[in-house]
């Protein structure tokens, strides 16, 4: 096989990153490319094997940065643009990013309806609890109180605990990383890229301009062996409400809940022949 | 000979069946049908009718005159006394109380016994239908011995087939090979959904997600990992897609999108039929890019224009727009006409897996990766255009729109979709325009609304050069197709017979209209 710098050399492309200096989304982009060149470099995929669909907002400019195939889609559809790749070509394996207003806010009625279909894919929101591409607005997963120019009062409403939706809607594959820890996130982007189905993995990140007050939660943190047991991922999910009272909460990284359930390919026998014969409507 | 049935009952009562069965042993003998119905938006009870059309040559409409009504309850007779002929048979349901939930049955052979059939037909149509039920042709033979004969259908020589244009819409995306159609369901657009899915094997999928915005980005995936695929939704659900169509303007990703219209706006008149949605099939979706519109005017075209919007959105990588309307996609047709030959849609395209292949709903440069250069969005702007021109072209290849009657006839009737066969009707009932060609009428049926013909400018300037009338007749409030005209040509088409009732025109009542222009 390849030499590892050299598939992720690979998977970079020569665009003008936009992203502001320092942000977080550069780590991020760091632990994709060491995830897939891992999975490459063991012959486990092709490069030509991936494709992403991203949405709108700073989390998606990683379309530019990405060397694989990909619709750099609308904004909230990500999942659904995803789910349609899936069914053109149950053989690609499918990432599909998002901010967490995009996932959140405009997009989650496909996130409540992806764990039903469990299409082999792998979800990974880039959550910084703002609208930050437009400025810092308050998205579903900010703090309530949230100032920004949009709420001058304060955000009056309390955040969703994403991990809760994800266990609520039967999502197979739910875990947290911290976009600091770049070299975990990779680990765990390996494991939800191999899980059979759909793999929700949502990356705290803080943004250096907006919301700052809800950043450096670091200390908080803590690692989980593998979990599969779902009481016990309730009460992971439950110990942080993103509301983020300094000091409270601890905030668990790793899988917290895992399943394996028949993936949508496996519930269909039009898909399931092309997965058998290893390529999609084209033929 | 023409005739018009009308059956009305209870939704739930099985109305349709009846209309099944008499038209299938009609057309099995060579006549041509047209069933036309009207039901509210229940599920059971309310007042439902079917209005059948029987004539020995070519018929697409129906008279707001009845010779014959079936009525399965009292409310039926009340409703529609007054739309009787003067000799008009009523078929009532008291004398079959006993039968129960096979009124209609028995009611099926009462109407085969006054449409002078031989019962023998009657007996076999009734068996292929109820797998052999004794019970049944009991009651089919009970409904046949209560009447006496009045007209005489005697087999013709005729092949005649029935259909629907949901059924053809369905038939033309898999004679074009569709892999994929992705709804949510949607009246009257669910046809399609529902004839698909009934034909899916090992061949296509048809996949119903979470909302109609999940069914154009999911379509959109799907179709840029190499499927071959369609959507379908009513208003209501077009306006939810529209952000897709827009994002497909910039990704050229192909995609296909039958639209069924019903009376807007708001959810409206749901289960009705109105031409009201050309305006947003033409222009739904921000920003200027190249798109397809073409609306069929009977279910064989329906079959023939899905094979070609699925293949011009393959080969130029755009959106095209099938649209119908309810009276098109519910109303049964007959004809004796064959489809024209198959246009093979291939992908020739390199797909996701191949190699790697980027679309993107942001403006972009040659590779695919954003730009926000003046320059280049200038560049792919200008493209986007010199790629409309191309599809023209193409679209000349294809009938863009069909003249009927004698070319050379003093005055012009111009319409598009589901009115195109009521218009034919109504023509031939002035004066046989159509069927002999030396009337005073002829038609113009405009196929493609986008691109336009230029057929149109000229059909138009060489009749009114002439002094003769131009009307146009159209199923929508505003003259959608005329406002069309005008914007294109900048020729404003005077004489107008706009119905907005949500219900079809009758042939008679249309004839009157044109008539009085």
């Amino acid at each position: 096989m390849d030499d590892i710098n050299e598939i992720k050399k690979n998977l970079g492309t020569k665009e003008v990153n936009t992203w502001c200096p320092g942000c977080p989304n550069f780590l991020i982009l760091e632990s994709v490319k060491t995830a897939l060149a891992g999975l490459i470099s063991k012959g486990v995929y092709r490069q030509e094997d991936f494709a992403m669909t991203t949405d709108i907002g700073c989390s998606s400019k990683i379309y530019d940065y990405l060397n694989i195939s990909g619709i750099y889609g609308l904004h909230g559809r990500s999942l659904a643009t995803g789910l349609g790749v899936t069914l053109g070509n149950p053989n690609l394996k499918v990432l599909s990013f998002m901010g967490d207003g995009g996932c959140f806010d405009e997009g989650i009625a496909h996130f409540m309806h992806a764990g039903r279909y469990n299409a082999d894919m792998t979800l990974i929101v880039h959550d910084n609890q703002s609208f930050s591409l437009t400025t810092g607005q308050p998205t579903a997963t900010s703090q309530e109180g949230y100032i920004s120019k949009a709420s001058p009062l304060g955000d009056a409403d309390f955040p969703l605990n994403p991990i809760k939706v994800a266990l609520a809607a039967g999502i197979g594959f739910i875990a947290r990383c911290n976009a600091r820890d770049f070299k975990h996130t990779a680990e765990i982007l390996e494991k939800a890229i191999q899980h059979k189905g759909f793999s929700y993995v949502e990356i705290i990140q803080d943004c250096l301009i907006f919301n700052k007050n809800v950043n450096n939660k670091d200390d908080r943190m803590y690692k989980i062996e593998n979990n599969s047991d779902k009481k016990k991922a309730e009460k992971i999910a439950g110990e942080y409400d993103y509301n983020n009272g300094h000091g409270k909460g601890k905030i668990a990284l790793g899988v917290i809940y895992s399943e394996d359930k028949p993936a949508l390919y496996e519930k269909w026998e039009q898909l399931k022949a092309l997965k058998e014969k290893g390529v999609g409507w084209k033929g | 000979m023409r005739i018009n049935i009308l059956i009305g009952g209870k939704a739930g009562q099985g109305i349709n069946k009846v209309s099944e069965i008499v038209s299938r042993v009609l057309t099995s003998l060579g006549y041509f049908t047209f069933n036309y119905r009207d039901y509210p938006s229940l599920i059971r009870g309310g007042h439902n009718f079917n209005v059948l059309s029987v004539s020995d040559d070519k018929i697409g409409s129906v008279e707001s005159k009845l010779d014959i009504v079936v009525a399965m309850d009292e409310k039926t007779k009340e409703l529609h006394k007054m739309e009787m002929k003067k000799d008009g048979v009523v078929i009532g349901f008291e004398e079959f109380k006993e039968l129960g939930r096979n009124l209609n049955i028995a009611q099926s052979g009462a109407l085969i016994k006054i449409l002078g059939i031989d019962k023998q037909v009657l007996i076999d149509e009734i068996k292929s239908q109820f797998k052999e039920s004794d019970e049944a042709v009991a009651a089919a033979e009970k409904g046949f011995e209560s009447q006496e004969g009045k007209f005489e259908f005697k087999k013709l020589d005729r092949d005649v087939e029935i259909m629907h244009g949901s059924r053809a819409v369905a038939i033309g995306a898999v004679n074009s090979n569709l892999d994929l159609y992705i709804a949510y369901p949607m009246t009257p657009a669910t046809g399609v959904m529902h004839e698909l899915a009934g034909r899916m094997g090992k061949g296509h999928m048809v996949f119903q997600p979470e909302t109609e915005i999940a069914v154009v980005n999911s379509a959109m995936g799907a179709s840029f990992a190499g499927a071959k695929t369609m959507i379908g939704s009513s208003g209501g659900g077009y306006d939810l897609m529209t952000e897709g169509l827009s994002m497909q303007g910039m990704a050229e990703i192909p995609l296909v999108v039958y639209l069924a219209s019903r009376p807007g706006p708001g959810t409206g008149v749901p289960t009705y039929s109105l031409q009201n949605d050309l305006d947003v099939a033409l222009r739904g979706g921000h920003g200027e890019f190249p798109r397809v519109v073409i609306a069929p005017g009977d279910p064989i075209e329906c079959i023939e224009k899905t094979n070609e919007a699925l293949y011009l959105s393959e080969k130029f990588g755009c959106v095209t727009i099938l649209l119908s309307d309810k009276h098109l996609a519910e109303s049964e047709f007959s004809s004796d006409r064959k489809a024209n030959k198959v246009l093979k849609v291939d992908v020739k395209r390199e797909v996701a897996g191949e190699g790697i292949v980027k679309r993107s709903s942001y403006e972009h440069d040659k590779d695919w990766n954003t730009t926000e250069s003046a320059e280049i969005t200038k560049k792919f702007a200008d493209e986007r255009i010199k790629r409309y021109g191309r599809i023209k072209k193409e679209c000349e290849k294809f009938q863009m729109t069909k003249l009927f009657g004698n070319p050379n006839a003093k005055n012009l009737v111009i319409g598009w979709g589901s009115t195109k066969t009521v218009i034919l009707d109504a023509l031939d009932a002035i004066d046989g325009s159509i069927k002999n060609g030396k009337g005073d009428y002829k038609f113009l049926q405009v196929l493609y609304m986008k691109p336009l013909s230029s057929k149109i400018k000229e059909e138009i300037e060489k009749v009114s050069n002439a002094g003769g009338k131009v009307i146009l007749v159209e199923q929508n409030l505003t003259g959608q197709l005329g406002r069309l005209i005008r914007e294109k040509t900048g020729l404003k088409i005077e004489n107008r017979i706009l119905k907005y009732d949500s219900r079809p025109f009758y042939c008679d009542e249309l004839k009157e209209e044109i008539l009085g222009v």
